[in-house]
């Protein structure tokens, strides 16, 4: 047998540009959005909603550090109520190949779409879905520490262990979104388990999500253990592109066994479920009048079901105005990917028929 | 002792116009060898158009490919694109991913969409290369970045370099 019979390698002699080191560099990006608000039931209004600063460092060709830092409502005063400045993430990423990355610091919560996906320009309606803020208390970051891989062809995962969340601050109308520490002082009398399976083919992907934590913290009232006075919230999310259509639907279910403890030691009205989610549909009308340019005009209508206080503990009674159906229509303008002009009108109705509007909106989003 | 004399030395630094960043021989090699097949044999062309790898077997030429980053969010994505002698996408590979998000890229299903095009064919994200949700950064970069290649494969054809 001679060698040319024999599989042979390609041998690729080591050149120097090929073993070169990454040079370090630091990145600036940012994204941001300014709504403007007419509801039915009170004073038309404008707001910074938010502008972010995105600043990453690659050390090597491994380390990478990346965070964004916000501002919401433009300032921050003395005494006062309004605005915030917070970390949204924090991490150092360790690449150990291209299958496996290990995370630490302050990481998004891997449940829903838009906790991880937020840059405005990305999602249709001015405002974040009310799915995405009362019941996946969306931007949630905690601290901690995970893994995310890649699985053969279309798969990914990730999961994090991350502190718990702080029952205290729960509430009926807005779920376990105050109970986030969000990276400040964060307790660890209680940990939370939270993890990410999703399948991507073009045009289409799907993910189910999960969250389980403790919250009692160190109140042994309310409960004792790392998972004292659990909280488990579990996702199904999908999104579908193809030509000018375009669809996304999410399904969150949030279980707070210990409700009834909760509410009796805060003399809160907190529920043991909530639920709720959304199917959205759009077509790029720009598709048809102007193909094979990049702006896409897309008209998306969202329907949505939001219930707060789907099944309440012994002792507390649900209030029918938080069990709400929003459908919301509208027009997204991107002259480019990363841009967005923003107009809808959204329809408000509850069970009770208590606190039901109309809204406009107004909104610019961008990205880079 | 027989000099292993067909194995071809592939010595230029692949640095293209982009410059190529990090990226492991073994997985340019690999590259090449699952695209054309195991056996082959590659040289290096120095182009106007940086390095231009040339994939043969037994003296017969099997096609090209050229080594290139796009710039994701923040990092360099180091792909390959190989293309037959009438200059058709073979295969794209990804050799190297490096941002937190966006990785759907690297998916057999998302790459194989290229394959067949060519430098005269419509290579844009949306019509007909399809995005995947939540990669539209890195799957925007990686076709920008796979037309140019095309493009500049069929200028050095066009300009006699390549066969």
């Amino acid at each position: 047998m001679t060698i040319r019979h024999v599989l042979l390698p390609i041998l690729l002699l080591a050149a120097p540009a090929l073993a070169a080191q990454t040079e370090p560099s630091t990145t600036v990006g940012g994204y941001g959005e300014f709504h403007f608000t007419d509801p039915s039931n009170a004073t038309p209004s404008a707001d910074v909603a938010r502008v972010v600063l995105y600043l990453s460092h690659t050390f090597d060709e491994r380390l990478t550090f990346r965070s964004e830092l916000e501002v919401e409502h433009a300032r921050i005063e003395a005494g006062g109520s309004e605005g915030e400045v917070a970390l949204e993430q924090a991490f150092l990423d360790y690449r150990f190949s291209d299958r496996f990355t290990l995370r630490t610091g302050l990481v998004l919560i891997p449940v829903g779409i838009i906790n991880e996906t937020h840059e405005p320009p990305t999602f249709n309606g001015v405002a974040r879905p009310a799915a995405d803020h009362d019941l996946i208390p969306s931007t949630w970051r905690e601290l901690g520490v995970g893994v995310l891989g890649r699985l053969g062809d279309g798969w990914s995962w990730r999961a994090f262990i991350v502190n718990g969340l702080k029952a205290d601050r729960f509430s009926a109308a807005e779920g376990i979104r105050g109970g986030r520490q969000e990276g400040q002082k964060a307790s660890f009398a209680n940990y939370g388990l939270t993890a990410r399976v999703e399948w991507a083919r073009p045009g289409l992907k799907v993910g189910v999500s999960g969250f389980h934590g403790g919250s009692a913290g160190t109140d042994t009232l309310v409960g004792s253990g790392s998972f004292g006075a659990p909280v488990t919230v579990v996702a199904a999310d999908a999104r579908w592109e193809s030509g000018p259509w375009s669809a996304r639907a999410l399904l969150v279910n949030v279980a707070v066994p210990d409700a009834e403890r909760i509410n009796s030691t805060y003399g809160s009205t907190v529920s043991t479920r909530s639920q709720g989610g959304y199917i959205e549909g759009a077509f790029d009308l720009l598709h048809l009048l102007a193909p094979g340019r990049p702006a896409r005009l897309d008209a998306f209508t969202r329907f949505e079901k939001v219930n707060t206080q789907a099944q309440m503990p012994n002792g507390a009674t649900a209030d029918g105005s938080l069990d709400r159906t929003i459908v919301t229509s509208g027009l997204t303008f991107r002259p480019l990917s990363n841009v967005a002009f923003k107009a809808d009108y959204q329809i408000v109705r509850t069970a009770s028929g208590a606190s039901e509007k109309e809204q406009f909106d107004l909104g610019l989003g961008f990205s880079f | 002792m027989r000099a292993p004399t067909l194995i071809l030395l592939l010595a230029i630094a692949l640095r293209g116009q982009a410059g190529a960043q990090t990226v492991a021989p073994k997985k340019i090699h690999a590259s090449v060898g699952r695209v054309f097949g195991a056996g082959t044999q590659v040289d290096t062309l120095s182009t106007a158009h940086g390095p231009v790898l040339r994939a043969l077997r037994h003296d017969s030429l099997l096609g090209y490919a050229v080594v290139r980053d796009v710039r994701g969010k923040d990092q360099p994505i180091t792909f390959l694109v190989a293309v037959d002698n009438a200059g058709r996408v073979l295969d794209v590979d990804i050799l190297v991913y490096r941002e937190p998000y966006g990785g759907e890229v690297v998916y057999e299903s998302w790459r194989r969409q290229f394959r067949g095009r060519s430098a005269a064919d419509s290579v844009r994200l949306g019509r007909p290369i399809r995005n995947i949700s939540g990669a539209t950064i890195s799957s925007n970069a990686v076709t920008l970045g796979v037309r140019a290649a095309l493009e500049d494969l069929a200028a050095l054809r066009h300009d006699g370099v390549l066969r």
